[in-house]
């Protein structure tokens, strides 16, 4: 086959782009125009168009619960990189049998569903949970920690981390031990190399893997309505129930626009950040 | 310094493997409380799967969900990649990033979206596809054709593609090239990238859950609905069953980069792997 010929290319990507824009592009530009009718349970939507959904986002609960949500995101981000740097860390320095296992205790959870999961916290932080039982079988008060705002943190550091340490390694393994050594050899303490070489050249692989957190995890639904419910309501969740409890769909499309717009906003901010920051290291 | 490094590490891991085993634990326990210390070992609640219609249906539409899911990525993905790799494409980063986009949306917006969708095609054509598979398929097929994208890509271009103009010398037509040097040199990136379409597509929860019903309710959603309200071990059976299924998946890319690395051939080496935020590095 002629590769090189445009049309053939174009042929061969026509598939998987018609899929991005009938099911991705396509969809969104409909939430957009939903979100132009009148905001409130009507069906068939009529009238408008005009922007009463968005501003009705504006009034109570959505305020709260958007900066609850953002709250939520950015303490995850916050303690995946602090869990998973040294996890990335010992990973890019090991080798063989070491390297396999750890890559593939860090990557086994990312192919299990989110609801098992935090099924699997809903069942140790519960009062009747691991939690609960073990606090009963000391003779202690039995309590529990769900439906908390810390069991999401903590569902959703466990769900994020694999991201964050996979992003952080990708980094490190690309350092060139040759830059760490001169650093040594021109008379940097460990310290100093470390805070000096190593850290500036994980910014990219900390950028790409925060943004990716911050934005996974404004989206969570799983995590939060399993294991906050009513005590961390989040975004996410009153656009669910926006659809599915008081079927207000102008509303619904119009949350889900704000949250789209946000998102791809970070995204493109970090992708950004990062292409200015790595061409200030390697551009000199 | 070191032993804080080990020591946060050691968390770290213990955060990610408390929430499987727990879930492991219950499924294997006696009775339907948990009990600290637990009086037996019971595999009971595997055998009460049958009893469940629920979760069973659930169990078997998301298996099929996922073979007609990935395989639809392959046919889609496969030429993309081969377009990306071998072909001249004009803005080749901003295609690729527009490929890998919807993994970066959430999933319960596209799903509103993709439900709109179907609405207002019922209303302006009379199709209705609501309450079939098709809004399902069209949805996992936008998350899993990016993981057969960036798998195979990376698969290609690894791939020594002199060996490629070679047969072409020696007189192979253009398809034959394809089909007996191209593809075959992919394998490992193609295979790793169907066993991460399969496994996106069983486990996704976000996407589904708006389009689910009915019959097309899937395991994650069926599990959802029911931890939501009973306390149940058999949730947990079954849960444990998926959990030892995503295990043997990371063993069998592990293995399956491994060997390719071992032999020389293309590994899909970190695309094959669902290195999440590494590719949209370039976004």
């Amino acid at each position: 086959m002629d590769w090189s010929r445009r049309g053939v290319a174009g042929l061969l990507l026509l598939p998987a782009l018609l899929v991005v824009v009938l099911v991705a592009a396509a969809p969104i530009g409909l939430l957009f125009r939903v979100a132009l009718y009148p905001p409130g349970p009507v069906a068939p939507l009529t009238g408008g168009p005009e922007l009463d959904s968005f501003a009705s986002l504006a009034s109570a609960p959505y305020p709260s619960v958007a900066l609850r949500t953002l709250r939520l995101s950015l303490l995850t981000t916050v303690l995946v990189t602090l869990l998973g740097f040294p996890v990335a860390l010992l990973l890019s320095r090991s080798r063989g049998l070491s390297r396999r296992i750890q890559t593939l205790l860090i990557i086994s959870p990312l192919l299990m569903s989110v609801v098992v999961r935090a099924y699997g916290w809903m069942l140790i932080l519960g009062r009747q949970g691991f939690v609960g039982e073990t606090l009963a079988a000391l003779s202690l008060p039995r309590a529990g920690l769900l439906h908390t705002e810390a069991a999401v943190l903590l569902a959703l550091t466990e769900s994020f981390l694999p991201f964050m340490v996979l992003a952080l390694a990708a980094s490190l393994d690309r350092i060139d031990p040759d830059l760490l050594a001169a650093a040594r050899g021109l008379g940097a303490s460990p310290a100093r190399t470390f805070c000096g070489v190593v850290l500036p050249l994980t910014l990219p692989g900390f950028l790409a893997g925060a943004s990716f957190v911050l934005v996974g995890s404004l989206s969570a639904y799983a995590i939060p309505a399993l294991l906050g419910g009513s005590a961390a309501r989040t975004f996410v969740m009153e656009i669910y129930e926006l659809v599915t409890i008081s079927f207000d769909w102008p509303t619904a499309a119009a949350a889900s626009i704000v949250l789209l717009v946000f998102a791809s906003a970070l995204l493109g901010g970090a992708a950004l950040l990062s292409r200015r920051r790595s061409a200030r290291v390697f551009g000199v | 310094m070191r032993i804080a490094l080990a020591a946060t590490a050691t968390l770290a891991y213990a955060v990610l493997l408390l929430s499987p085993l727990a879930v492991i634990l219950y499924s294997v326990s006696p009775g339907a409380t948990l009990e600290i210390p637990p009086s037996g070992v019971s595999l009971r609640w595997f055998a009460g799967l049958a009893d469940q219609p629920r979760l069973v249906s659930g169990l078997a539409t998301s298996l099929v969900l996922g073979a007609i899911a990935t395989g639809a990525a392959l046919l889609a993905g496969i030429p993309a990649a081969l377009a990306l790799t071998r072909g001249s494409v004009p803005g080749r980063e901003a295609v690729l990033a527009v490929l890998l986009s919807p993994l970066s949306l959430p999933g319960l917006v596209l799903g509103l979206g993709v439900l709109t969708s179907v609405a207002v095609l019922a209303e302006a054509t009379g199709v209705q596809v609501a309450g079939t598979l098709l809004p399902l398929v069209a949805a996992h097929l936008l998350i899993t054709i990016p993981w057969v994208v960036r798998s195979v890509t990376a698969a290609l271009e690894s791939a020594d593609p002199a060996l490629e103009d070679q047969a072409r010398s020696l007189g192979a037509g253009p398809f034959a090239t394809l089909f007996l040097v191209t593809l075959p040199n992919a394998r490992a990136g193609i295979v790793a990238g169907a066993v991460s379409a399969f496994v996106i597509s069983f486990g996704n929860f976000a996407l589904s859950l708006l389009l689910a019903s009915g019959r097309t309710v899937t395991l994650p959603v069926a599990i959802y609905e029911t931890v939501d309200r009973y306390q149940d071990p058999t949730v947990a059976a079954v849960s444990t069953l998926t959990i030892a299924a995503a295990v043997a998946a990371a063993v069998f890319t592990d293995r399956l980069s491994n060997t390719a690395k071992a032999v020389g051939r293309p590994s899909p080496g970190a695309a094959g792997r669902p290195s999440g935020p590494d590719g949209f590095r370039n976004r």
